[in-house]
C-alpha cells in the first residue's frame, strides 16, 4: 500500500513536469515559428513608407524566409534575367535599403520577406542616364520582370541544390545564425519552403509555355494569375497580359457607374484592393478585421495620394493649344461620362487578349470565393466583357508603354498609325524620353536592360485605337504638350 | 514478508539490478564506448577547436601582421602556402617576393599576411597592409625604406590570384607534391609532419582547398581577361560582385577594366564626412573599411571587429612621412599661391589642412537618400562630374546602381548593415596629404609623376613602367622610364589599353596650360604636403 501510494505521488510530480515542459515546449515553438513582431519603427512611421515597406499580411503564406530570401540570387545567379541580384528583375530599389520597394520583412517566429503592392506599382524613372532614378509612389511598376520573380522562385525550388546543405552553407557566409535557429532553417523552414514553393508549379504551368511569349517587364497576366490560384482553375488557352496600371487618385472613381480594371471587370477601388491583396497574401487572411483595416487604409493613402506633376520644362503656350486638340479629340471618352466605363471593343479595335482572359463564370465563382472568406464586396462584375476602358488620364506622361497592354512605347506613337508603331521595342528601361513621352525603348541600353517586345507575338498587337492619328502634326506637337500637363 | 520489502523500499530498483554481475559486466561494456568517445571528442576539440590568431601589441606590427579575421574562412593553411612556389614554380618566377611581397628580415611571411590557428591547422592570409604598404629607395643601390600606409606600389595582386588560380589548377597541387614539400620546408626548420597532419589534415585540406580555388575562379576568372592591373592597382567594386555572385562575363563591358590605384590610408579623421573611395561611393569610413576588408577575407561572421577598429583609430590620425629630400623654399613658395590659385578649391588647402565638407557622418539608415547634388561640389571630398574631370571612366562605371543597391544588404541583421552606398557620376576630390608617395597618380594610376599630371595628356607618357621604389625627385613620383634596373623588371604600364587612359583632369583649370616654371614650382610645394 505504501508503494502505491509513493508511486501515485510519483506520476503527479512526473505528470507535472511533463506539464510544464509541455507547455514550455509549446511557448518555444510558437515563440520561434509563429509570434508576430511589429516591423520595424520607421516603416510605420510615414504613410509613404508604409505604402512602400509595409507589412498588409503577405509574409505569413506568400512570404519566403529572409535568409532563404537573401542567398537565392547568390546561389542561382543563372535563374534571373541577368546579373545584378535582385535589381535584376527590375525592382524599383532605393539605395541603402535592405530590401527593393514592394518587398516586406516581417518576424513571424523568424523574419520573412513578403510582398506589397508597392511591388508592382512604384514607378522609377530616371530624367538623364547619369542620374539615379527617382521613385513614384502608386505609379505602374513599368520595370519590374514580375514573370521571371515567379519563375525564379519555382525554378530556384525545383533545382537539385535547393537544399539544406548548399543553402545553410551561403547563409553561415553571411551571418551566424543562433544554434537553434540553424537547426530550425536546416530541418524544417528550408524542407518547407522548396515543398512549398514547387506545389505553385502546378499553378504557374501556364508562364512556362512556351507558345506563349514573356510578359516583359511592367506586365502581368492579372485575370489568369486570378484563376489558376484564387480559382485553381485547370489551364486553358487565353493568354492577355496587361499592363501594370497606375493606382494613384483613386478618387477618381467615387462616382457611380464607373468600374476598374482595364476591361472595366470590377465594381469598385475597394473590391480591386482586396482581391490584389488576397493574391498577395496568396491565402485567406488571418484575421478578416485585421485585412480590412489594412485595406481600408490603402484605399484612403491611393485615394489622395495624386499623380505626379511631369518634373521638366512644358511649354505652356503650346500646352494651351494642346487642350483645344484634346477637347475637341480625346475628351469626350477620356475626360466625360464615359470615362472609366466598358466601351465595346468595335470601333476602338484594340487587341482583345486581355479581355478573353475572364468570363462572367469566372467573376461569380471569385466572388464566391471572397464572400465564402466572410469579406463583404461589391466585387467583380458578373458580366461577360466586351472592351475597355478608356482610363482616366492623370500623370499619363509616366504611364508608359500605352494601352492596355503596354504595346505603343511613347504617346508620339500611339498617335501614328498602327503601322507606323513601332513593331518591335524594348520595355522597362527607366530612362525619360522628354520627346516622345514615355521611356526610352530602342538603343543599346534600353536592349540591354528591358525586355524585347515584339507586337506581332500573341495578346500583344499594337492596332486599334486610331484616335487622333491623322491630325496634323503641330496639332499632335500641342497635344502631347498637353498631356504633358495632366 | 515484510523484510526483503523493505529492503527494496531502501535500495532503489538500481542498487538492486547492480547486485546481478551480469547487469555490471553490461553497464560497464556500454559505458566503455560512451568513455572513449568523450575522450575522443576532448582530443579532437583541443586538436581542431582552436581559433587562436597571432597578435601583436604594437599598432604597426598589427598593422604589418595582424589578423583581421580573414584566415577563418579564406586562410591558406600556412605550410601549403609555403610549398605553393616550390610546388608550382612553373607558375612563379622568383618566390612570393616576385610579385612584389615585401619580406622583413626575420619574417618568413610578407608584410601584409596574418596567422592564426584555426581548426587545428596554421593558416594565413592577406590583410589591410598588403595593399597599404610599400617601399621607397633614394637610389637603385640604396636599402628600401619601408613606408606603412602608403599604396602598395609594388604589390601585384593581380599576379597573385593569376599564381594561385593556376597553381590550384596545376596536377601538382595534389598531396602526394604538395606534401612532399611541406616535409622538406619542415625538415629545414627542423619540424616534422605528424602522422595526423601528414595522412589526414593535409589530404583534406588540399583536397579543399583546390575545391574552393575552383569556384573561385569560376566567379573570378572573367577578371583576369582583363587589362592586366599591374603592382599597385586593383579592380575594387568587379570583385565586390563576385561576392553577391553576379556572372561576371555577363556584366556590360563598360564596367569592366576598372582596376585603380590603391590609396594611401592615412589621415582618416579629416575626411570624416567626405565622399570616400575613387567615386565617393560612400561617405561612411566604418562602411568602406568592412568593404575593403571582405578582400583579406573576412565575412559578416568571421571579421574580427576589435582587431579592425584598433587600425581604424590608429589610421584617424597616422600621419605620411614628411618629404624627406631638399626642398627649394623660394621654388615653394612660388607654388604656394599658384597651388592656392588653381587646387585649392577641390583639393584643401594644403596637406593637412583639408577639411570636411559641411557633410553628415552619423548613421543615416531610415531615409538614407539625401539630395543628389550633396554629393557634388568644386570641395575637397566631393564629387566632379565625369563631363568635367574627363579622366578613365571604367572605375566609375563598375560601380553599377545594381551593385550600390545590392551592398544595402550587406551585414543584414548587424547593427551594422551598409546603407550609405551611393552611385555617383564622377569622380571624387581628394586630399592630396603624402601626395609625394602617392604616384603613380589619377585614380587609375596612368599619370607617373605629378609633373606629367600638369601636362596636357598628349603629353604625359603614353607607356611608362610601373613598380620601381626608386624615387624621382624631379618629377615627383617613382623612377617610370626604366623597364629594367638592377636585375629588377617593371610592368609596363600602356594608357592605350582598356581602363588604363591618362586622359582628364586638364586644360586651364587644371594647370597643364601654365609656364614650365610655373609647373616646377607647383611641384615643389606639393613636395611638402
Amino acid at each position: 500500500m505504501d508503494f502505491a501510494k509513493k508511486s501515485g505521488w510519483n506520476w503527479k510530480v512526473i505528470l507535472s513536469v511533463l506539464l510544464i515542459l509541455g507547455v514550455a515546449f509549446g511557448y518555444y515553438g510558437w515563440y520561434k515559428f509563429f509570434r508576430e513582431e511589429p516591423q520595424e519603427a520607421w516603416i510605420t512611421a510615414t504613410p509613404d513608407m508604409r505604402f512602400r515597406y509595409g507589412s498588409i499580411g503577405g509574409e505569413r503564406d506568400a512570404g519566403v524566409p529572409y535568409w532563404i530570401f537573401y542567398v537565392l540570387p547568390r546561389i542561382f545567379p543563372e535563374k534571373l534575367p541577368g546579373p545584378g541580384g535582385y535589381a535584376s528583375l527590375g525592382v524599383s530599389w532605393e539605395q541603402g535599403k535592405e530590401l527593393p520597394i514592394g518587398f516586406t520583412k516581417k518576424t513571424i517566429g523568424f523574419p520573412r520577406v513578403g510582398n506589397n503592392c508597392a511591388a508592382c506599382h512604384t514607378t522609377n524613372y530616371r530624367a538623364a542616364a547619369n542620374q539615379n532614378p527617382v521613385f513614384l509612389n502608386a505609379g505602374p511598376g513599368h520595370t519590374l520582370n514580375l514573370e521571371a520573380f515567379f519563375r525564379f522562385l519555382v525554378d530556384c525550388a525545383k533545382d537539385p541544390r535547393f537544399n539544406a546543405d548548399t543553402l545553410m552553407r551561403e547563409i553561415n557566409l553571411v551571418t551566424d545564425l543562433p544554434f537553434d535557429d540553424a537547426l530550425a532553417y536546416r530541418f524544417l523552414i528550408i524542407p518547407m519552403t522548396k515543398k512549398r514553393l514547387i506545389e505553385r508549379e502546378k499553378q504557374f504551368e501556364w508562364i512556362y509555355r512556351k507558345d506563349f511569349p514573356d510578359w516583359g517587364r511592367g506586365r502581368d497576366d492579372s485575370m489568369n494569375l486570378t484563376k489558376y490560384f484564387m480559382l485553381q482553375l485547370p489551364m486553358d488557352n487565353s493568354f492577355g497580359p496587361g499592363d501594370i496600371p497606375s493606382i494613384w487618385n483613386l478618387k477618381k472613381y467615387d462616382v457611380a457607374g464607373t468600374t476598374m480594371n482595364w476591361s472595366g471587370d470590377s465594381h469598385d477601388a475597394y473590391s480591386v484592393i482586396i482581391d490584389s491583396a488576397l493574391g498577395v497574401l496568396g491565402a485567406p487572411p488571418k484575421s478578416n478585421d485585421e485585412f480590412l483595416a489594412q485595406i481600408k487604409w490603402l484605399q484612403e493613402y491611393l485615394s489622395n495620394t495624386p499623380a505626379p506633376k511631369y518634373p521638366f520644362a512644358v511649354d505652356a503656350a503650346r500646352a494651351d493649344a494642346g487642350k483645344v486638340v484634346f477637347d475637341q479629340h480625346c475628351a469626350t471618352c477620356h475626360a466625360s461620362e464615359k470615362t472609366g466605363r466598358r466601351m465595346p471593343l468595335a470601333g476602338v479595335d484594340t487587341d482583345r487578349g486581355r479581355m478573353d482572359t475572364w468570363n462572367k463564370d469566372n467573376a461569380v465563382a471569385a466572388n464566391k470565393v471572397v464572400a465564402e472568406m466572410g469579406i463583404t464586396r461589391k466585387g467583380l462584375v458578373e458580366a461577360s466583357l466586351d472592351g475597355y476602358n478608356p482610363p482616366f488620364l492623370d500623370g499619363i506622361w509616366v504611364r508608359a508603354p500605352y494601352l492596355h497592354h503596354g504595346a505603343v512605347p511613347t504617346l508620339r506613337d500611339l498617335l501614328e498609325p498602327p503601322a507606323n508603331r513601332p513593331a518591335l521595342f524594348w520595355r522597362g528601361y527607366d530612362l525619360y524620353d522628354q520627346k516622345n513621352v514615355g521611356f526610352v525603348t530602342q538603343g543599346a541600353e534600353a536592349e540591354r536592360v528591358g525586355t524585347r517586345f515584339d507586337t506581332r507575338q500573341l495578346a500583344n498587337g499594337n492596332g486599334g485605337h486610331l484616335f487622333g492619328t491623322t491630325l496634323p502634326a503641330p496639332d499632335k506637337e500641342s497635344l502631347l504638350e498637353y498631356l504633358k500637363t495632366l | 514478508m515484510n523484510e526483503p520489502f523493505y529492503e527494496s523500499r531502501k535500495d532503489g530498483w538500481l542498487t538492486r539490478m547492480y547486485r546481478h554481475r551480469w547487469v555490471r559486466v553490461v553497464m560497464l561494456v556500454l559505458a566503455m564506448p560512451t568513455a572513449i568517445a568523450v575522450v575522443l571528442a576532448i582530443v579532437l576539440w583541443q586538436r581542431f577547436g582552436s581559433d587562436r590568431a597571432v597578435e601583436y601589441a604594437a599598432i604597426e606590427e598589427h598593422f604589418k601582421y595582424g589578423s583581421t579575421g580573414g584566415e577563418r574562412e579564406s586562410g591558406f593553411p600556412y605550410w601549403i602556402f609555403k610549398a605553393m612556389p616550390q610546388v608550382c614554380a612553373q607558375h612563379l618566377h622568383g618566390g612570393y617576393a616576385s610579385l612584389g611581397f615585401i619580406f622583413e628580415d626575420g619574417r618568413d611571411l610578407p608584410i601584409g599576411m596574418s596567422m592564426r590557428n584555426y581548426q587545428g591547422v596554421d593558416r594565413t592570409f592577406l590583410n589591410c597592409a598588403v595593399c597599404h604598404v610599400s617601399t621607397v629607395r633614394d637610389a637603385p643601390e640604396s636599402k628600401p625604406r619601408i613606408v606603412l600606409g602608403m599604396p602598395a606600389n609594388l604589390f601585384n595582386l593581380f599576379g597573385f590570384q593569376k599564381f594561385v588560380f593556376e597553381c590550384g589548377r596545376d596536377p601538382k597541387f595534389s598531396s602526394e607534391h604538395i606534401v612532399a614539400e611541406i616535409d622538406r620546408l619542415m625538415q629545414m626548420k627542423g619540424e616534422k609532419l605528424g602522422l595526423l597532419d601528414r595522412y589526414l589534415v593535409y589530404p583534406v585540406a588540399i583536397a579543399l582547398m583546390r575545391e574552393r580555388l575552383s569556384m573561385l575562379h569560376g566567379r573570378l576568372g572573367p577578371l583576369l581577361q582583363d587589362t592586366d592591373w599591374g603592382p599597385g592597382r586593383t579592380d575594387t567594386f568587379n570583385p565586390n560582385k563576385v561576392l553577391f555572385n553576379f556572372p561576371l562575363n555577363a556584366i556590360p563591358e563598360r564596367e569592366r577594366n576598372a582596376a585603380v590605384d590603391f590609396p594611401s590610408i592615412w589621415l582618416q579623421q579629416p575626411r570624416q564626412g567626405m565622399q570616400l573611395h575613387w567615386d565617393g561611393n560612400n561617405v561612411m569610413s566604418e562602411e568602406r573599411n568592412k568593404n575593403a576588408a571582405f578582400g583579406t577575407g573576412t565575412t559578416p561572421p568571421t571579421i574580427d571587429l576589435a582587431a579592425i577598429g584598433r587600425l581604424e583609430q590608429w589610421l584617424l590620425t597616422a600621419e605620411p612621412p614628411k618629404y624627406p629630400y631638399a626642398i627649394d623654399a623660394a621654388l615653394s613658395a612660388r607654388g604656394r599661391s599658384l597651388y592656392g590659385e588653381y587646387c585649392a578649391g577641390c583639393h584643401g588647402a594644403d596637406g593637412r589642412t583639408f577639411s570636411a565638407p559641411a557633410g553628415t557622418q552619423a548613421r543615416e539608415c531610415v531615409n538614407p537618400i539625401g539630395a543628389e547634388e550633396a554629393l557634388y561640389g568644386p570641395q575637397v571630398g566631393k564629387v566632379t562630374p565625369i563631363e568635367q574631370i574627363g579622366t578613365d571612366p571604367r572605375r566609375l562605371d563598375s560601380f553599377s546602381y545594381e551593385l550600390a543597391v545590392q551592398l544595402g544588404t550587406v551585414y543584414a541583421g548587424y547593427p551594422h548593415r551598409y546603407c550609405h552606398y551611393r552611385k555617383t557620376y564622377g569622380y571624387a576630390n581628394m586630399p592630396l596629404d603624402g601626395i609625394w608617395l602617392r604616384a603613380p597618380y589619377l585614380h587609375n594610376g596612368s599619370v607617373p609623376t605629378l609633373r606629367a599630371l600638369l601636362e596636357p595628356a598628349s603629353k604625359r607618357p603614353q607607356i611608362f613602367y610601373r613598380g620601381n621604389d626608386v624615387y624621382d625627385r624631379n618629377n615627383v613620383g617613382f623612377v617610370f622610364d626604366a623597364p629594367e634596373q638592377a636585375g629588377r623588371r617593371f610592368s609596363t604600364y600602356d594608357t592605350t589599353k582598356p581602363g588604363n587612359a591618362n586622359v582628364g583632369h586638364e586644360g586651364k583649370r587644371y594647370g597643364t596650360e601654365l609656364s614650365a616654371g610655373d609647373k616646377d614650382a607647383l611641384v615643389e610645394f606639393m613636395k611638402t604636403f
